[in-house]
């Protein structure tokens, strides 16, 4: 079994009114890559602020490494942090940025002056050692702050939306880069973000986060097909929803009658929300065509929506509306808005949600 | 014939079209500086190098060297260091109450922010010399101060004795060290702090090495604006310090009143001026550069 590196047992901070982070109980191993994934204002920097030392939970205990951190200030935790604005100090060059913890530690010089210039190199920012952040782009200036922290080996590196502020192409750039950076130095990172399908991408395991609490915590796969509730379901990726009622486990039948085979949790009788996502829904002209135990559904197309890489159809089943995806693929059926289409769909791909 | 859109003498002319608005802004104080402050400056140092009659009248004529080159007199120079020891003194006094004080002020919350700036600076509002003349009153043998001190036991009149000019001097020029000082901290950016506590500075040690360098334009425009008047500084010494020891500014007074040497006023007045000039310059080169 590997060791707990972040333990977060029934934390909750509060705010003069405001529940920023509530009764959070989360384990993560050593060496995994965490990410804690939800909209902004729902609690993610606090939770990570408490494992840095910089705030301090109203209720409930931290550990890193089965220790109890209290009231431990910062620069006694074995965690450094990659903050959402770098945090680069202006009045010291690159290298001394990087070098600052080392110097902290009472490092003997020499091995600073050589650890900084690996940390420099292991985030390819080589002959940029005596600039000053501000002759840095955005994107170096984010590599300088990950070498300021990655240089002091932490057991657990916290990293605090560290990409938003970069554009699309270098931020896909750069989570690649971070995820074999991480492989390579073998530290816990814990991520904050908001984009979802960076934490899809990067994490081992993901921490779904909304209004303070913790949703779900499971590996990407887990939390995009099984969604343990509506707000995860709709946050993660994209998805349609079908009210319906547990007619016997595994049987759902629609606000429209139909009977469908879903995945249920829920007694017999219990409302429930379908989930369904676009691009697990088929869509065909003929029933001959569809394979054997799907469920159908018949519906007429409403609307097309042309994505590129793919397209969006709009089916209306009388009851409610779906979005299929379709991709853009050679020889793939077209329809028209006003046919007649047979929808199909997996047991599997469908979960039943109590509200 | 078109007229082309964007040409290079087109964009000049709009240039210095702005140039000329800018000018426009700027007038009334050009006005002012030349007429108030440059053109009386200009008499100074002509004064520099004026003689003067039996009388002592000053005359603008018989150019010569004298007033010049008694600022190497030794008494004129150990004025001057004096003053310059007090000056530094006071501004080293300032800083360290100063500091803590305006680190207090910018970290409270808005409101409490803005009524403590208001009582740094109602002082202002009563007549600087009706001020030191409280302090007299404070500092006289029963007065209050030293009724607290003879209860303490600690002190006892303080009044014509060194402690009373610097207690006057940091008293008179604290709110010009304050409120830089305010200005500075107000604008820095906290998260930097975190960022060095996150990589293991104390409390002391990120301070020391993150806020205080930070904070270094606050820290040079304070004692400029505390080391320059000091170092001229008369009324303190005169009343609470009762004009025991000379300084530069009863120097200056006493050359252009009492006896009558202009000349003399005018050029230690002008050197005071130059050092300073130069002084200032190599102090704000040596910190003010911005990141
Ligand atoms: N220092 C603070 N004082 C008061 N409220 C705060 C403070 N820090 C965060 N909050 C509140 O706590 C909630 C969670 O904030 P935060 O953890 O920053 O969210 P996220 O990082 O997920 O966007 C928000 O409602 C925010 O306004
Ligand atoms: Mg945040």
């Amino acid at each position: 079994m590997t060791a707990i590196a972040v333990g977060i047992h029934s934390v909750t901070k509060r705010f003069d009114e405001v529940v920023a982070v509530d009764d959070v109980d989360l384990e993560i191993s050593d060496g995994e890559f965490f990410s804690l994934l939800g909209p902004s204002g729902c609690g993610k920097t606090t939770t990570l602020r408490m494992v840095a030392g910089l705030e301090f939970p109203t209720e409930g205990r931290i550990d890193i490494f089965g220790e109890a951190m209290g009231l431990k200030p910062p620069n006694h935790r074995p965690v450094n942090t990659v903050f959402q604005s770098y945090a680069l100090f202006p009045h010291m060059t690159v290298a001394e940025n990087v070098g600052f913890g080392l110097a902290m530690r009472k490092v003997p010089a020499t091995e600073i002056t050589e650890r900084v210039h690996d940390a420099i190199d292991l985030v390819r920012l080589t002959g940029m050692a005596d600039r000053r952040p501000k002759q840095l782009s955005g994107g170096q200036q984010q590599r300088v702050a990950l070498a300021r922290a990655l240089v002091n080996r932490p057991k657990v590196l916290l990293l605090d939306e560290p990409l938003g502020a970069l554009d699309l192409k270098l931020r896909q750039a750069m989570q690649l880069e971070l995820k074999d950076i991480q492989k390579e130095v073998g530290i816990t990172f814990v991520y904050v973000t908001h984009d979802q399908e960076e934490a899809l991408t990067m994490s081992d395991r993901i921490g779904v986060m909304n209004e303070g609490k913790l949703l779900q915590v499971g590996r990407s796969e887990e939390i995009y097909e099984r969604p343990a509730n509506r707000f995860v379901a709709d946050f993660i990726g994209e998805t349609n929803f079908l009210s319906g009622r547990v007619e016997e486990s595994g049987v759902v039948r629609l606000a429209g009658g139909q009977l469908v085979r879903a995945v249920t949790h829920d007694p017999v009788g219990t409302e429930v929300t379908l989930t369904l996502r676009p691009e697990k829904i088929h869509l065909y002209l003929r029933a001959g065509d569809v394979a054997p135990g799907m469920n159908t559904l018949t519906g007429t197309v409403h609307r097309r929506l042309y994505y590129g890489d793919s397209l969006y159809y709009e089916i209306d089943f009388g009851f409610a509306h779906v979005d299929a995806r379709v991709e853009n693929a050679p020889r793939q059926q077209r329809f028209e808005p006003g046919h007649e289409v047979i929808a199909a769909f997996s047991a599997q791909s469908a979960e039943a949600l109590a509200e | 014939m078109s007229t082309p859109v964007g040409t290079p003498r087109l964009e000049a002319a709009s240039e210095r079209a702005n140039r000329r608005r800018g000018l426009l802004l700027a007038l009334p104080s050009y006005v002012y500086l030349i007429v108030l402050f440059a053109i009386p400056l200009v008499f100074v140092g002509v004064y520099s190098f004026a003689s003067r009659s039996r009388t002592g009248k000053p005359e603008l004529a018989d150019w010569n060297l004298d007033a010049v080159a008694k600022l190497l007199d030794s008494t004129v120079l150990q004025i001057a260091w004096r003053s310059t020891w007090l000056a530094l003194l006071n501004t080293v006094l300032c800083l360290l109450v100063a500091y803590p004080f305006a680190y207090y002020i910018a970290t409270r919350r808005e409101r409490v922010r803005n009524m403590l700036l208001l009582l740094v600076m109602i002082p202002f509002w009563t007549n600087f010399l009706v001020r030191t003349y409280a302090w007299r009153v404070l500092l006289d043998s029963d007065g209050l101060v030293t009724r607290l001190g003879e209860g303490l036991g600690l002190w006892g009149s303080m009044l014509f004795s060194a402690p009373a000019v610097f207690l006057g001097l940091l008293y008179g020029f604290l709110p010009f060290m304050v409120l830089p000082l305010y200005a500075a901290i107000e604008r820095v950016d906290w998260s930097l702090v975190e960022a060095a506590r996150d990589l293991y500075a104390s409390g002391w040690k990120a301070f020391r090495r993150v806020t205080l360098p930070l904070t270094r334009p606050g820290i040079i425009a304070g004692s400029i604006l505390v080391f320059i008047p000091s170092l001229g500084a008369y009324v303190t010494p005169d009343i609470l310090g009762g004009a025991k020891t000379t300084l530069l500014g009863n120097y200056i007074v006493g050359q252009f009143l009492a006896a009558r040497n202009w000349p003399v006023g005018s050029a230690v007045s002008m050197a005071i001026l130059i050092v300073m000039l130069i002084a200032t310059t190599v102090y704000f080169r040596s910190g003010g550069r911005t990141f």
